[in-house]
C-alpha cells in the first residue's frame, strides 16, 4: 500500500519539479510576444486591480510575482481566453487529495441573501468565500438553503475578443518575465 | 429523553488492577474504557447516558492534550481505568493523563533504531492494552512491552520480528486471560504474515498463526507457486474475542506483490481474509476471505464487530464486517458461513456476491498500465478506524469513503524491499465525499446518512445517550442522533488527517468524550 504520505519532503519536492516541467511542456515554455508592449496592456486593461505582482496591486485574484515560474506559455494564453476553464489543482485534502484553486460557489442564505464567490476555505461544516470585492464570508453550511458549485466560472474577464491575439501574446510574454524575487 | 444515571460499578481504588473477569464484562462498566473497541466483541458503544440526544448541543471542550515532538497524527484509542487514562502517541510512546484533568502523569517512549523500514506503514500507535496492573504496548520496531500501569516501568521486551525484514507494528494488542495477541505490519513489503500470542507475566511465545501457508499446507494450493515467503497477509488490526466460544476473530491484509497479481495465480489464502482462531490451541477453526487475489490493495484489517440477534426465534451469533472492497459482510461467527452481504459505498468491480459470499467479478476492473478507474480507491469503502454498533438501534455505523482511483498495474517487483506491482491514483477531493452511514446490522441496508467533504478516515462512537460521535477529514467533531442521523452539535478543532478511535468514559461524575485530530486530543464534557 505505498501511498502518499510515506514519501519524503525532497521526494515531494522532486515530484512537484516533474509537475511543473509537465506544465511547461504541455504547453510551449518559450513566449513569443513582446513582454514590454505586455506590460503596458497589462497596466491599461485594469489587470492591476484584482492582481498583485511584487506586492502591489489588488488581491482578488492570485498575487502573479512568480507567474512565469509556474506556468507555461500556452497555459497562461489558454486561461486569458477562458479564466475560469481548467483551473490548478492543489494538494492539500488529505491522503493526498488534490483540490481545484479558485473554483466558484454561490450560496443562498435562509433569508435568501445570496453570496457569490471563490472558496479559500471549506470543512464539511463550513464554507469560506471572497466576493468580487475581495471581502471574505465564512458560512455555516447547515445554515444555507443551498450551496452550488459554478464550474467554469470567474470573476475574471475573458480576453478571447478584447485583446488581439497579438496582444495576447505580448501579455503571456509579459508574464512569463515574472520570476519572482531574485 | 430524560438522562439516567446507570447503577455503576463500585468506584475502585486509583489505577487498581484490572481483572480478566473485568475484561470480559467491559460493558458493565462503562466508567472506563479498559480496552480497544470497548470490549471483546469491539462494538465501540457505551451505556453512559449524560451526554445525550437532549443536551449534547452544550457539549464543551474540558481539555487538550499534544505531544512535546509532534511527529505524526494521532490514531490511538485511549484507555481508561479509574480516571487513570493511557494514550500513545507516534512514534511508540506511551503516555499515562488524569482522566478528568488532562495532566501528564508519566511518560514512556521506545529506544527506536535511527532507521525503521515503514513501507506502506503509518508510522503511528493505535493504544494500548491492559491486564492486572501491565500495560501492552506494540513498538514501531517490532517488539513487544510490558509496563507497569502505574509508573511506566518496563517489565518485559520482546523480539516479535525483523524490521529489517519489513515486520513493524502499530497496532492496539488484544489481551485475552493471560495471554496478549498481536498482529503485524508490512504485507507491502512481502513479509509472511502471523498472529503471535505471548504470555502476559512472562512474554514467552505460546503460539504463532501463518496467514500464508508453507508448501503442502491447507490453501497452498491457492497461490500458484511458493510464496509463504513473501506472500504479505499482515494483521495490522486489532482482533475480537467471543469468550463463549473462546474463538479469537483476526483479520489480514492484501497479498504482495499489491496491484499485479500474476506472480500469485489463484485466490491467495489467507489473504483479505478474517481468522477464527482458538486461542488456547494456537489453531485455525474457520476463515472466511473476503477479496480473493486482491490486486487493490483492499486489506480486510477493519475490526470485525460481534453482535447477537434472534432469527426464527433462536439467539444467534454473528460477526458484521464493513470492508474495504466496499461491501458489508454478516458472517455466522460460529461457523463462518456467510449470511448477507451487500455494497455500502459505490463499487464498480463486483455485479455481487453469490451464496457463499464470494464476489462476482465485473470484466475489465484488473489495473492497467495506464491506469484503469475503479470504485473504491486502495485506502477502500471504509478503513482500519472502528465501526460501532448501537443494541439500542440494532444500526451499524461506519465512515464511508465515496472516492475512485486509476490502478496502475507495473511489473511485479518481488525481491525486497522493492516488491511492490504498481500503484494508485485517486480522484480529487472535488470528485469525492464522505459519509457517516447507518446500516441495519443484519442486512447491511442504508438507514440514513450524513455527508462529509471528504472521504475520512475517523472511528464512530455510538453510545446509549442516542448518539453517534465522528471526526471529519477537516478536523470537526461532531455528534449525530442515532436514530435519524441528523447534526446535534460540532466542534471545530482542524488538524490534517483526523484518524480519530473516539471512545467515552466517566470520572468524577462527568461523562467525558475523547478523540483526536492532528497532533491534539480534545475531551469534551457537558458544562
Amino acid at each position: 500500500m505505498p501511498g502518499n504520505y510515506t514519501i519524503t519532503d525532497k521526494e515531494a519536492g522532486n515530484i512537484v519539479a516533474y509537475l511543473r516541467t509537465l506544465d511547461s511542456a504541455t504547453s510551449s515554455a518559450q513566449a513569443t510576444g513582446d513582454a514590454k508592449k505586455g506590460e503596458a496592456l497589462y497596466n491599461s486593461s485594469g489587470c492591476s486591480a484584482c492582481h498583485m505582482i511584487a506586492g502591489q496591486g489588488g488581491s482578488i485574484g492570485p498575487d502573479l510575482s512568480r507567474i512565469g515560474a509556474m506556468r507555461g506559455a500556452s497555459s497562461l494564453k489558454a486561461r486569458l481566453q477562458d479564466p475560469g476553464a481548467n483551473l490548478p489543482q492543489v494538494g492539500e485534502g488529505g491522503f493526498g487529495s488534490k483540490w481545484t484553486q479558485y473554483l466558484m460557489y454561490r450560496a443562498v442564505e435562509k433569508d435568501g441573501r445570496a453570496v457569490e464567490g471563490v472558496r479559500v476555505g471549506e470543512d464539511s461544516f463550513t464554507i469560506v468565500l471572497k466576493d468580487a470585492g475581495g471581502k471574505f464570508h465564512g458560512l455555516w453550511k447547515p445554515d444555507l438553503r443551498s450551496l452550488e458549485k459554478e464550474t467554469g466560472k470567474s470573476f475574471m474577464p475573458s480576453f478571447k475578443d478584447t485583446l488581439s491575439a497579438t496582444q495576447q501574446d505580448d501579455l503571456v510574454a509579459y508574464l512569463m518575465s515574472l520570476k519572482g524575487a531574485q | 429523553m430524560i438522562a439516567v444515571s446507570l447503577l455503576l460499578a463500585p468506584p475502585r481504588s486509583f489505577a487498581q488492577d484490572v481483572t480478566y473477569e473485568q475484561l470480559v464484562r467491559a460493558d458493565h462498566t462503562p466508567q472506563d474504557w479498559l480496552m480497544y473497541g470497548g470490549d471483546y466483541k469491539s462494538q465501540r458503544y457505551s451505556r453512559l447516558t449524560q451526554i445525550n440526544r437532549e443536551n449534547v448541543h452544550s457539549l464543551k471542550a474540558a481539555w487538550m492534550y499534544q505531544p512535546n515532538h509532534p511527529l505524526q497524527p494521532f490514531e490511538s484509542s485511549p484507555v481508561v481505568v479509574d480516571g487513570m487514562m493511557y494514550v500513545t502517541e507516534p512514534l511508540s510512546t506511551v503516555t499515562a493523563l488524569d482522566a478528568r484533568l488532562g495532566t501528564k502523569i508519566w511518560t514512556w517512549s521506545a529506544h527506536l533504531p535511527d532507521k525503521i523500514l515503514t513501507v506502506g506503514v503509518h508510522r503511528s500507535n493505535r493504544g494500548v492494552a491492559i491486564l492486572d496492573n501491565t500495560l501492552y504496548m506494540e513498538t514501531l520496531d517490532a517488539h513487544l512491552v510490558a509496563l507497569d500501569a502505574k509508573t511506566g516501568a518496563v517489565r518485559w521486551t520482546v523480539h516479535v520480528d525483523e524490521n529489517d525484514r519489513g515486520y513493524a507494528m502499530t497496532g492496539a494488542p488484544r489481551v485475552l486471560n493471560g495471554k496478549v495477541i498481536v498482529g503485524v505490519s508490512g504485507g507491502d513489503v512481502g513479509i509472511r504474515g502471523f498472529v503471535d500470542a505471548y504470555d502476559a507475566k512472562t512474554g514467552k511465545r505460546i503460539w504463532r498463526v501463518w496467514t500464508i501457508p508453507s508448501p503442502g499446507e491447507p490453501g497452498s494450493e491457492t497461490w500458484g507457486k511458493d510464496m509463504s515467503g513473501t506472500g504479505g497477509g499482515g494483521t495490522w488490526g486489532t482482533g475480537s474475542y467471543d469468550p463463549e466460544l473462546n474463538l479469537l476473530y483476526w483479520t489480514t491484509g492484501n497479498p504482495a506483490p499489491d496491484y499485479n497479481g500474476s506472480d500469485r495465480v489463484g485466490d491467495n489464502l489467507y489473504s483479505d481474509s478474517v481468522l477464527a482462531i482458538d486461542p488456547d490451541a494456537g489453531k485455525l477453526k474457520w476463515y472466511f476471505q473476503f477479496t480473493p487475489h486482491d490486486t487493490h490493495d483492499w486489506d480486510a484489517i477493519q475490526v470485525p464487530l460481534l453482535f447477537d440477534n434472534t432469527v426464527d426465534g433462536k439467539p444467534r451469533k454473528f460477526l458484521a464486517l464493513a470492508n474495504r472492497n466496499g461491501f458489508y459482510y454478516v458472517l455466522d461467527r460460529v461457523t463462518g458461513e456467510f449470511v448477507a452481504g451487500v455494497p455500502f459505498v459505490t463499487e464498480t468491480w463486483a455485479k455481487g456476491l453469490d451464496k457463499k459470499g464470494r464476489p462476482i467479478l465485473l470484466p475489465n476492473t484488473e489495473p492497467t498500465a495506464e491506469g484503469n478507474l475503479v470504485y473504491p480507491d486502495g485506502h477502500g469503502g471504509t478503513n482500519w478506524n472502528s465501526p460501532s454498533y448501537s443494541p439500542q438501534t440494532k444500526l451499524f455505523y461506519v465512515s464511508a469513503r465515496e472516492i475512485g482511483a486509476y490502478t496502475v498495474a507495473g511489473k511485479p517487483k518481488v525481491d525486497f524491499p522493492g516488491f511492490g506491482g504498481g500503484g494508485r491514483n485517486a480522484l480529487s477531493g472535488d470528485d469525492s465525499y464522505g459519509a457517516i452511514r447507518a446500516l441495519d446490522v443484519m442486512t447491511g441496508k442504508l438507514k440514513w446518512q450524513y455527508k462529509m467533504l471528504s472521504p475520512a478516515e475517523t472511528s464512530t462512537l455510538a453510545t446509549a445517550g442516542d448518539l453517534v460521535f465522528a471526526v471529519t477529514d477537516e478536523g470537526n467533531f461532531f455528534a449525530l442522533d442515532a436514530a435519524s442521523g441528523k447534526l446535534l452539535w460540532e466542534f471545530t478543532v482542524g488538524g490534517a488527517n483526523a484518524e480519530s478511535n473516539l471512545i467515552t468514559y466517566e470520572v468524577g461524575g462527568k461523562q467525558y468524550v475523547i478523540g483526536a485530530s492532528g497532533n491534539c486530543f480534545v475531551a469534551f464534557s457537558l458544562p
